[in-house]
């Protein structure tokens, strides 16, 4: 069959078995890639012009226009970076050192505060490889990877088989889901679905926590005893557990000490690991370098003190949304997100009262009111360079088609440059 | 999955016989397992079951589609998401390292592998609901999310 | 009857939780200017009985507002076995953004996934619209 493999970026699973069929300028055949992922790898319809307040502009002009905007503003802001290679993720930071700029990325207001605390060895994780060969019980905790992360049943979860799970997934493995609703996820996991009603996922945790310490759990909901200390034995029985958690946890706990005890408790019992279901497929990336030069994953300030000194700022008040609401910053470079569709409206539409630099190989809601409009090439595409998976593991994007578009990294260099 | 009852609700229910049945109950049941198409009512031509007579077109798809072991796959609700390629029992004994172990289909002996994001079928002679010593598998019907794998 | 006609229509509570759709998904990969992603994202899943008691059928335009914004999205039924009255579905988009809270509390993190809103049988209005 086809001797090279393409890498996806239509996700943080970063599917890396992909054919690609090529007839000379486009991709016309994209195989084992799942829906959304075609569609990624194919591009969009509408894509981005480089332009400045609106003017259609050569490349050098609008980098120059993004630059002075930087450097003029008091508070900048930089904000993205989940669709940015590594690669760009660091000359980024270097831009925000330079121009003294808050930095943030999507994980601030998605799955922060799990990978930051894997990253400080409060929660136990592992990789998807691992989970392949070894687990036998699964957990999908507000998450509907079906819709998601199509793949990551098929290719890790659930249906492969692995080294120590030979015999496929109705032997071998166990599907959980916790949910709000009947997800097409809690479809295929059948009779361990446990649903429960909106925020209610710290209830259920606690009371997973009281059962796995042999009390009787508790809820106030209608979730019997009985069915909590069902779903405790399997935890329990569990030789290699992972749970895998969505948007739906994180967003209705607010802090991750609930989980770290319920973890804790099940590495006392069991044997257990947990994995962010990561959107955009290289958030967790952007928060590893921060992490690494900063010590925090998101919401940076490279900020002067009174003498002049460089101080590093960090905390909610430096996110991109609390930044936004403040209306604290006065400009911001956004790459790679469109806070005007996916931010609420209400915090987002501070950027319509200040000047924008929007960098994306698309027009978005965010581009069409943005001051100066730089198109980069689609990352895994048309431009290479490395990205870190849902699970920490780093991959490697091989470019697929050449472009006359820069790189995301490219044009922080050239930012950089004229700075 | 679509079911008798389903289509019958939306049949003239008058039992006209015109179709050559003797309910419309039985001709629901003629069209579930593709015996009959919905061509065959001509009441459902009247305008006032349009809306119907185009409903029904839609869930039951022509047989033309359906591959010799009567399997179909409902290309407008399948997600690529290679469930049925990593779990059907054929794939993993032809392809173990490749589809069996959840990547890419190595070889050209599987009967479901994803292009172009949406699951494609060849050597059907080969699905465990065909030939001398078939059975009844179900691998790819229970696996897939979006219920776009029927047999008929 | 009597003073029906006098009074505006009827608005009920209702709290949205927001999920993800492939299909959608996939529309966005394309388009998210073009028809397809308006025609998924601008909906609205209720509760089959809630349907009932607020006088809408499916695809009726629907008028969800409350402090932070307005809506108009096509109303349809959930197709869930379970009921599940009060709680409504609607995809991840800037329809649902448009609802989200500003309220915060200082943490960085909007409510994206509970949105609590009105709704009411819309009159006249067109679906609401991100296109340019």
């Amino acid at each position: 069959m086809n001797e090279k493999y393409y890498v996806c970026t239509g996700c943080a699973l970063l599917c890396d078995d992909i054919e690609i069929e090529c007839d000379g300028y486009r991709i016309s055949g994209v195989n084992s890639a799942c829906r959304k992922g075609v569609a990624r790898m194919k591009g969009c319809q509408d894509p981005l012009a480089c332009s400045i307040s609106g003017q259609k502009a050569d490349i050098d002009a609008a980098i120059k226009e993004a630059a002075e905007i930087l450097t003029n503003a008091d508070n900048p802001l930089i904000f993205g970076l989940g669709n940015s290679t590594i690669e760009a993720q660091k000359k980024a930071i270097e831009v925000a050192r330079r121009v003294h700029a808050y930095i943030d990325d999507t994980s601030s207001f998605c799955q922060g505060p799990v990978i930051e605390a894997i990253l400080n060895g409060q929660i136990r994780s592992c990789t998807l490889d691992e989970v392949r060969h070894q687990a036998d019980v699964i957990i999908y905790w507000g998450a509907d990877p079906a819709n998601s992360h199509p793949r990551h049943l098929s290719k890790y979860s659930y249906f492969p088989r692995g080294k120590e799970r030979q015999r496929g997934w109705e032997e071998d493995r166990t599907a959980i889901a916790i949910d709000v609703r009947h997800s097409d996820t809690a479809e295929i996991c059948k009779d361990h679905f446990y649903q429960i009603p909106p925020q209610a996922d710290r209830e259920l945790i606690d009371a997973l926590t009281s059962a796995l310490s042999g009390k009787v759990p508790k809820v106030s909901f209608g979730m019997e005893s009985k069915k909590i200390l069902e779903l405790a034995s399997i935890l329990k029985k569990a030789q290699f557990g992972t749970i895998f958690v969505g948007l739906g946890l994180v967003y209705s706990l607010s802090d991750m000490e609930p989980l770290i005890k319920l973890m804790d408790k099940l590495n006392e019992v069991s044997n257990f690991h947990l994995v962010p279901m990561v959107g955009q497929y290289n958030m967790r990336g952007a928060d590893q370098p921060m992490f690494n030069e900063t010590g925090y994953i998101n919401r940076v300030h490279f900020d002067t003190d009174p003498t002049g000194a460089d101080v590093t700022r960090h905390g909610p008040e430096c996110s991109a949304v609390e930044l936004l609401r403040s209306g604290e910053v006065d400009a911001a470079l956004v790459i790679g997100s469109d806070p005007m569709g996916s931010l609420p409206r209400s915090i987002a539409e501070h950027l319509l009262h200040i000047p924008v630099i929007n960098i994306d190989p698309c027009k978005t809601q965010t581009s069409r009111n943005a001051a100066v409009t730089i198109p980069c090439a689609l990352g895994g595409v048309e431009s290479g360079g490395s990205a870190i998976r849902m699970d920490g593991v780093q991959v490697e994007l091989p470019v697929i088609l050449k472009s006359d578009r820069l790189s995301d990294m490219e044009i922080f260099d050239r930012i950089l440059e004229v700075l | 999955m679509t079911g008798a009852m389903e289509i019958y609700q939306l049949l003239p229910k008058t039992n006209c016989k015109e179709c050559g049945r003797s309910t419309c109950m039985a001709f629901a049941a003629a069209l579930l397992s593709r015996d009959a198409v919905v061509d065959d009512c001509p009441i459902l031509k009247e305008e006032k079951y349009r809306d119907n007579y185009e409903n029904l077109t839609k869930i039951v798809s022509p047989v033309g589609n359906a591959s010799e072991t009567g399997m179909i796959v409902h290309e407008e609700l399948c997600t690529g998401c290679g469930n049925c390629v990593v779990a059907c029992p054929v794939n993993v004994a032809e392809d173990p390292y490749g589809a069996g172990a959840g990547k890419t289909p190595t070889n050209d002996k599987v009967i479901l592998r994803v292009e172009d994001g949406i699951v494609r079928i060849s050597n059907v002679e080969d699905c465990r609901r065909f030939g001398e010593n078939k059975i009844l598998c179900s691998g790819c019907i229970v696996t897939c999310p979006t219920k776009a794998i029927e047999f008929i | 009857m009597g003073f029906g006609k006098f009074l505006s229509i009827p608005e009920y509570d209702i709290t949205i939780v927001t999920h993800r759709d492939i299909f959608q998904n996939t529309a966005l990969e394309s388009s998210r200017f073009a028809e397809e992603y308006e025609k998924l994202s601008a909906v609205i899943n209720i509760d089959r009985q809630d349907m009932e008691k607020f006088g809408i059928t499916d695809n009726d335009p629907v008028v969800v507002r409350n402090n932070f914004g307005k809506i108009i999205v096509l109303a349809q039924g959930s197709g869930y076995e379970e009921p599940h009255p009060g709680v409504a579905y609607m995809l991840n988009s800037p329809w649902s953004n448009a609802l989200v809270s500003n309220e915060t509390g200082g943490s960085g993190v909007p409510s994206f996934k509970s949105i609590k809103a009105v709704i009411s049988k819309a009159k006249d209005e067109p679906v609401t619209t991100f296109r340019p």
